[in-house]
């Protein structure tokens, strides 16, 4: 057998991806992250605010996700309600911040890995998609306008008639990458000549998130983390690996199943869900916004100071999790564990986590293409 | 034909912020067709390898036994400043340290592990610092232009103003009307709720993030992301001395700064006592 030690990049950080053939063929795969940049203990001694403009430093892509995450953690231990409103645009802002991520994933890091791509259409939709962002929540990367309480915004009805014009005007042009019947020249092109067949996992999915359409579909009180051979904690689920992400989360919409009845969870499944998802997130997005009341506060006051409490948000590439614990306003203890270390376990050959299982006994010509196709965080990661 | 400026985008200890802040660059695709990137942590390009450079970016900060690309990041970061030119530093982790570590040019307030190559050395700090910032100082030098630096090597074309210049809550900060609470139109975020526009030095509410929108006036106070002591304590509120804000606005005497508020808050404005948008006539 032979070892191939290889670091991957064009991640949102660094692995190192090892290899075990035999021929050409992958016989089993590790992942290893070596970096790791303390923000948990950087959060400590902090007051609970705070978290609101750190946590979404964990990452540049997906930082939005964190911040979500945190607000609905500290409201959790804080026993805080917000009101419709404010729930309404956190949707919107993270619903946004998925499609971005799906957008700029698939031109700028899946589809180099097979063939060449005019990768500035990645930023056509990714730089509108952040302004709609921005009027709600200031900037895109990096706002903090959701805190425990509720948002710090205070829209006017011309600043929903931007959003939703805008919505509408990308929901369009993203027909061009693939339309509502599911139909796509680049994802058809990207697989020209490679098998739809390829790179088949543990077909075991879980959703621990509720927000936009997403239904969850298991307890966070099963998810339990272990060391491994890394820098990063495996993450199982009632002592299994699972897959979270996309195509977990949208296994009950009718054209994604019709696909997976066909090949199962492989990669062309996997790449589907998540460019698809884009088409349903902007459908739900343009319901709730009509469901906005203008009228409503944006924010209301916490009264509380002590308590402990767990946030769980569908962020772009699966479930991710938040918890905290408060004493007196101040940051005891907080605990990050992101969808990558899901799907990026190290498990054995016998017990494979999502990524091994779908990397195991296929072609190490198509090792980048099936490990990137999990939308990798090494950032998130090494938080 | 004069051949493209070689460019190499390099990442220390980061969350690629400043890639994506980047890539909301209106003209990135226009700008990145003058030069030549040989290498991005994120966008296609070629295997990283050690090579001579024009300008070399640095995102991230820096920090002891942290690899990067299979190199200590400190020595891997020291080649490259040799090999190059010219060197920004894009994002407050690269110039101050930020969150993460180190930076290159400073350790927070200190001077940092390659202050002597400060002479080829621009501070773009932020976090993340504007796309428009970014792309101002690749032009600059592709240009050859001047840049006026300064004593932290920011441009001041973009870093003598604050941020607070061109915020929609300034009529509220004249006549000292603080914010209520969080999630209103009405009230500066200066007095109770941490704001630090009027002394951090950026162009935030002068350009607008995203072409739309700046933090403060989605309701978020600005936190002083663009300098040295980013991110301090207690972000939300505003620390006090004797009743007033402990930090002043840039370039006024606390005794000025007492006088002219006092002044303005005996004289009351009443419109903008009142809600902005209401039933009433």
């Amino acid at each position: 057998m032979i070892v191939n030690k290889k670091i991957i990049t064009k991640i949102e950080g660094e692995a190192t991806l090892k290899l075990y053939k035999k021929n050409e063929i992958i016989e089993f795969a590790q992942i290893e992250f070596w970096q790791y940049r303390g923000i948990e203990e950087f959060l400590k001694n902090r007051h609970y605010l705070d978290a609101c403009v750190i946590n979404p430093r964990v990452c540049g892509i997906c930082g939005h996700s964190h911040l979500i995450a945190t607000a609905k953690a500290i409201e959790d231990a804080l026993n805080i309600e917000i009101t419709e409103k404010a729930k309404i645009l956190r949707e919107i802002t993270l619903g946004l911040e998925i499609i971005q991520n799906h957008i700029k994933w698939f031109y700028l890091t899946l589809y180099p890995t097979i063939k060449k791509i005019d990768f500035f259409k990645a930023f056509e939709f990714s730089k509108e998609i952040a302004k709609i962002i921005a009027i709600i929540a200031g900037q895109f990367p990096h706002n903090s306008y959701a805190i425990p309480g509720g948002v710090t915004c205070d829209l006017t009805n011309l600043d929903i008639l931007k959003i939703k014009n805008s919505l509408k005007k990308m929901f369009d042009k993203y027909q061009n990458v693939i339309d509502i019947k599911g139909d796509s020249k680049d994802l058809e092109n990207l697989f020209n000549g490679i098998s739809k067949e390829l790179g088949k996992s543990i077909n075991k999915f879980l959703v621990l998130g509720d927000n936009l359409y997403f239904k969850s579909n298991g307890d966070v009180e099963f998810v339990k983390e272990e060391q491994s051979i890394s820098f990063n904690k495996n993450v199982l689920y009632k002592d299994e690996f699972v897959e979270v992400g996309p195509l977990a989360r949208n296994l009950n919409n009718k054209l994604i199943k019709v696909i997976y009845n066909s090949y199962k969870d492989s990669i062309y499944t996997r790449i589907f869900a998540r460019i698809y998802e884009v088409n349903l997130i902007f459908k739900y997005l343009l319901k709730i916004i009509d469901e906005i009341n203008i009228n409503e506060k944006s924010y209301i006051k916490p009264k509380n100071c002590s308590g402990t409490g767990i946030g769980i948000v569908e962020a772009p590439r699966g479930s991710l999790i938040h918890k905290v614990e408060i004493e007196n306003e101040k940051i005891k203890n907080y605990e990050i564990i992101v969808p990558t270390q899901f799907n990026l376990s190290n498990g054995t050959k016998n017990k494979p986590s999502a990524a091994q299982a779908s990397l195991m006994n296929e072609n190490e010509k198509f090792a980048d293409f099936i490990f990137k196709c999990f939308d990798i965080c090494a950032i998130c990661v090494s938080h | 034909m004069h051949s493209k400026s070689k460019v190499i985008w390099i990442d220390g200890v980061s969350c690629y912020g400043c890639s994506h802040s980047f890539y909301n660059y209106p003209e990135i695709k226009e700008l990145l067709e003058k030069i030549e990137l040989i290498y991005h942590p994120l966008l296609p390009s070629n295997e990283f390898k050690f090579q001579r450079c024009d300008i070399l970016i640095i995102e991230g900060a820096i920090k002891n036994n942290f690899l990067r690309l299979d190199f200590d990041l400190i020595e891997l970061i020291s080649k490259l400043i040799n090999l190059s030119k010219k060197i920004i530093l894009i994002g407050t982790c690269s110039v101050y340290g930020g969150i993460f570590g180190e930076g290159v040019l400073f350790n927070k307030e200190n001077k940092g592990k390659f202050f002597k190559y400060k002479d080829k050395i621009i501070s773009i700090p932020g976090c993340p610092p504007h796309p428009e910032w970014i792309a101002y100082a690749i032009e600059m030098i592709l240009n050859k232009k001047r840049l006026i630096l300064d004593k932290e090597n920011r441009p001041k074309e973009i870093f003598s103003y604050t941020s607070h210049m061109g915020c929609v809550r300034n009529e509220y900060f004249e006549w000292k009307i603080d914010a209520k609470n969080f999630g209103e139109k009405e009230g500066c975020l200066f007095y109770e709720q941490g704001c630090q526009g009027p002394y951090t030095h950026s162009s935030c509410n002068k350009i607008l993030w995203n072409e739309v929108n700046s933090k403060p006036r989605a309701g978020t106070p600005c936190f002083g992301c663009t300098e040295k002591t980013f991110p301090k304590k207690n972000l939300f509120k505003t620390e006090t001395f004797m009743g007033i804000p402990a930090n002043i606005p840039l370039g006024v005497s606390k005794r000025a700064y007492l006088t002219l508020a006092g002044v303005a808050k005996s004289l009351k404005n009443e419109r903008l006592e009142r809600k902005l948008i209401d039933d009433s006539e």
